[in-house]
């Protein structure tokens, strides 16, 4: 019999290092005499897509198209140590240390311009699309490219390094109090299941997964880091384990190691709550661990909702759903039920 | 605050070259002449190397030198501590690397690696986290701790007794998670060279190119400067690419040999080559009153690290902060650790320790609620953190944590009946 079932997961995530550890993040800036800028920094972009979060911060700063920015990472002759891509900080660290060089960059670019301007101030300048020029009064601005080319024949160049460290303090050894993370991230996600009883098979039907992230900075981004945490948490609840006899590896080919394909992933929809985090970029926290982990609560809940037994040790393999509702079984015969 | 590009959906950059092939993979670039490395692993989880043999891998066409543990000048390697050996004369776990053939094509290497002879000492070995914390299991790491307990964390937050009286009801289970492996898709691989300058250029797939560059230099006798590592596009990484793999290695062959040496895992060695997601044992005890508010929660959590530290102690004091849930609990005791065991080392994997104790804590929490005859949506609002509410560890939350309309958000999709499909 086929029997469907609903759960509900919560997980909670401290990102960074944590526990006192410098959680540090660099980057260079240059704008250049086009209007265009380049970034650097030694973030590595595992393929969750930080690079394209950068050129989205500096174009945002310097009002500016995202593709009007080169972001270049992760070269030790090129870039700045940038920390590690791990602990969910790369959005978070190094997207805050992005926004400090570029405007660091922005002070002396304002500054030439507000004196080409005859504005007493910088705080009277603004960037706006592609142009600089005096706040409310559109007849005093020129091309970003124009001003900056200027500033380089008079010998000015706008450059920047700036680091940013993240909050963390550590905790006492005996007792275990204090602040370890800043900030933490939360979430949120349900599963339906089917559960085969004759066979043991789960089928997760749909996962819906919410999450807060301070400030989507990539929707498109946000949903993918989601679908992958949910299809990373499916293989984690239900298939992967890798099988140990004495330390040797008996399954290490994806023919035996099992994660999940096309055909286990379900329908997931990704909701995000943008509460905005004050110390993040635009408000901003990381998202790539978090997007993982209420998923195998949610099944293995579900399991449970749906044929009432209570899996302790994963995966949640159709052996162990077998000898689960064998011992069920055999526990409501002792009852006499 | 109103922004522009920033909360636009901005195409990556990279996905054109990642959809239609022309993204450069460590596995896709090559240089002339170059030699390909095959790695020599150990077949034992603990043993002592007595002697190794490369006579007759020498003597095979085309194999241009073997290399062992004499033959690296730092011969250490680590995140946290450097006690993984680049090459080992003294193994610890299955798949240590052992020697390194360097041959003219990689097929003579994988031919030449089979017949490196190496005289093992067999040693006892213990596979058992709790086994291997009893006092009189053999330490692993002497050097460093002398038990094979490498960390210890408790976390003690209001008193146990008062707790316990409070609550009405109290649930107690374990819980164990597994080993898991990363599984990205592209198995490592590394260009390593002596670049016209004279100085060491490795190119690879890794998450955090200026520790390579740390590591590779140390383990040489190079300064920093003489250094560079170049990531190249990565294949998934999930914490897998946080230690080092084949990056020394390979730039060791191409400093000795003077040649540029190229170096790709199969599947089988990846799975050696990098480390595993903590599996761990979870006794848990969580208690509540009638009223469905947490009183109490007593929780032990049993770390298997395997063979190295790696990023252990973090991953298991992580798993300790995160050990109650985002839940207030007045009453808490907990101890985490991290154990020495001859298995795969375990390190960083996505969740990073977090990620094992939701199976403990959200399953507590469904059975409290199943108890209490409330749902598990009930259960959770009646406990969740808010702005202003305590950590186990003490800590005060501010600023951003909506849980509440995460919840809010989930909760129409938890009405009984007809599913959410």
């Amino acid at each position: 019999m086929k029997k469907r079932g609903i759960g509900l997961g919560c997980a909670w995530y401290g990102t960074g290092y944590g526990n006192g550890f410098p959680d540090v993040s660099s980057a260079f800036v240059e704008i250049h005499d086009d209007g265009s800028a380049t970034v650097l920094t030694g973030a590595v972009d595992v393929g969750q897509g930080s690079n394209s979060i950068y050129a989205q911060i500096a174009a945002e700063e310097l009002g500016l198209q995202a593709q009007d920015i080169c972001v270049y990472s992760a070269d030790t002759d090129a870039t700045p140590d940038s920390g590690t891509t791990a602990a969910t900080r790369q959005t978070y660290n190094t997207g805050n240390a992005v926004l400090r060089a570029v405007r660091q960059a922005k002070v002396s670019l304002l500054d030439y311009a507000a004196h080409k301007f005859s504005c007493p101030t910088a705080e009277g300048i603004e960037l706006s699309g592609g142009y600089i020029g005096v706040k409310g009064d559109p007849s005093r601005r020129m091309p970003l490219a124009d001003m900056v080319f200027q500033a380089r024949l008079q010998g000015e160049r706008f450059i920047s390094a700036e680091s940013s460290t993240a909050r963390s303090t550590p905790v006492d050894p005996e007792t275990g109090q204090g602040a370890p993370y800043w900030p933490y991230a939360f979430g949120c996600q349900v599963a339906e299941v089917e559960v085969d009883t004759e066979t043991g098979l789960v089928h997760v039907l749909k996962v819906v997964a919410v999450h807060d992230v301070g400030k989507a900075l990539n929707p498109t981004q946000v949903e993918g880091q989601i679908a992958g945490g949910v299809a990373q948490g499916i293989g984690y609840a239900l298939l992967e384990e890798l099988e140990l006899h004495e330390g040797k590896i008996k399954n290490p080919a994806l023919s035996s190691y099992l994660i999940p394909t096309a055909l286990d992933v379900p329908n997931i929809e990704a909701f995000f709550v943008e509460e905005a985090e004050a110390t993040g970029p635009f408000g901003a926290k990381g998202l790539g661990e978090p997007a993982m982990l209420p998923t195998v609560a949610a099944v293995i809940n579900a399991i449970d909702d749906a044929v009432g037994v209570r899996i302790t040790s994963l995966p949640a393999t159709p052996e162990r759903i077998l000898q689960a509702l064998a011992d069920k079984k055999e526990e409501a015969n002792l009852k006499g039920e | 605050m109103n922004t522009n590009v920033v909360g636009s959906r901005v195409i990556r950059e990279d996905a054109w070259g990642k959809v239609f092939g022309q993204s450069k993979f460590p596995a896709d670039v090559n240089l002339p002449d170059q030699l390909y490395g095959v790695v020599v692993r150990s077949p034992y989880p603990h043993a002592r190397v007595r002697n190794i043999v490369t006579e007759k891998a020498l003597e095979l066409a085309g194999v241009v030198t073997v290399l062992t543990a004499k033959d690296v000048p730092h011969n250490s390697h680590g995140v946290l501590f450097r006690d993984q050996p680049v090459l080992a004369d003294y193994v610890r776990m299955v798949g240590d690397p052992v020697a390194v053939v360097g041959a003219e094509t990689m097929e003579i290497a994988r031919a030449a690696a089979k017949l490196v002879e190496i005289d093992y000492e067999v040693l006892p070995a213990v596979f058992d986290a709790e086994q291997a914390m009893l006092p009189e299991a053999l330490p692993l790491h002497p050097e460093l701790k002398p038990t094979n307990v490498l960390y210890h964390m408790p976390i003690r937050r209001g008193t146990m007794e008062d707790g316990w009286a409070l609550a009405d009801v109290v649930i107690e289970n374990e819980y164990n998670t597994q080993h898991v492996d990363h599984a990205f898709l592209q198995p490592e691989a590394v260009l390593a060279y002596v670049d016209e300058r004279g100085h060491m250029v490795v190119q690879t797939a890794t998450q955090y190119a200026h520790y390579d560059r740390g590591e590779i230099a140390h383990a040489l006798g190079l300064r920093f400067s003489q250094v560079q590592v170049k990531t190249l596009a990565v294949g998934g990484a999930f914490g897998g690419r946080e230690d080092i793999s084949l990056q020394i290695i390979a730039a060791l062959l191409a400093l000795t040999t003077l040649r540029p040496v190229k170096m790709e895992n199969t599947r089988e060695e990846s799975f050696y080559s990098h480390s595993k997601r903590h599996p761990m044992r979870m006794y848990y005890k969580t208690g509540a009153t009638k009223d469905g508010k947490l009183v109490a929660m007593e929780a032990k959590i049993v770390g298997d690290a395997g063979a190295y530290a790696s990023w252990s102690i973090n991953v298991l004091r992580k798993s300790a902060v995160h050990a109650t849930g985002p839940y207030v609990i007045p009453n808490v005791s907990i101890d985490s650790f991290a154990v020495f065991t001859n298995n795969p080392y375990a390190g960083a994997m996505r969740g990073f320790g977090a990620a094992q104790t939701v199976l403990a804590y959200e399953s507590q929490m469904d059975l409290l609620a199943k108890a209490l005859g409330i749902s598990a949506l009930e259960i959770r609002l009646l406990n969740h953190f808010k702005v202003g509410s305590t950590t186990a560890t003490g800590q005060v939350l501010t600023g951003s944590i909506p849980l509440d309309q995460c919840l809010a958000k989930i909760a129409p999709y938890l009405q009984k009946g007809d599913g959410i499909l």
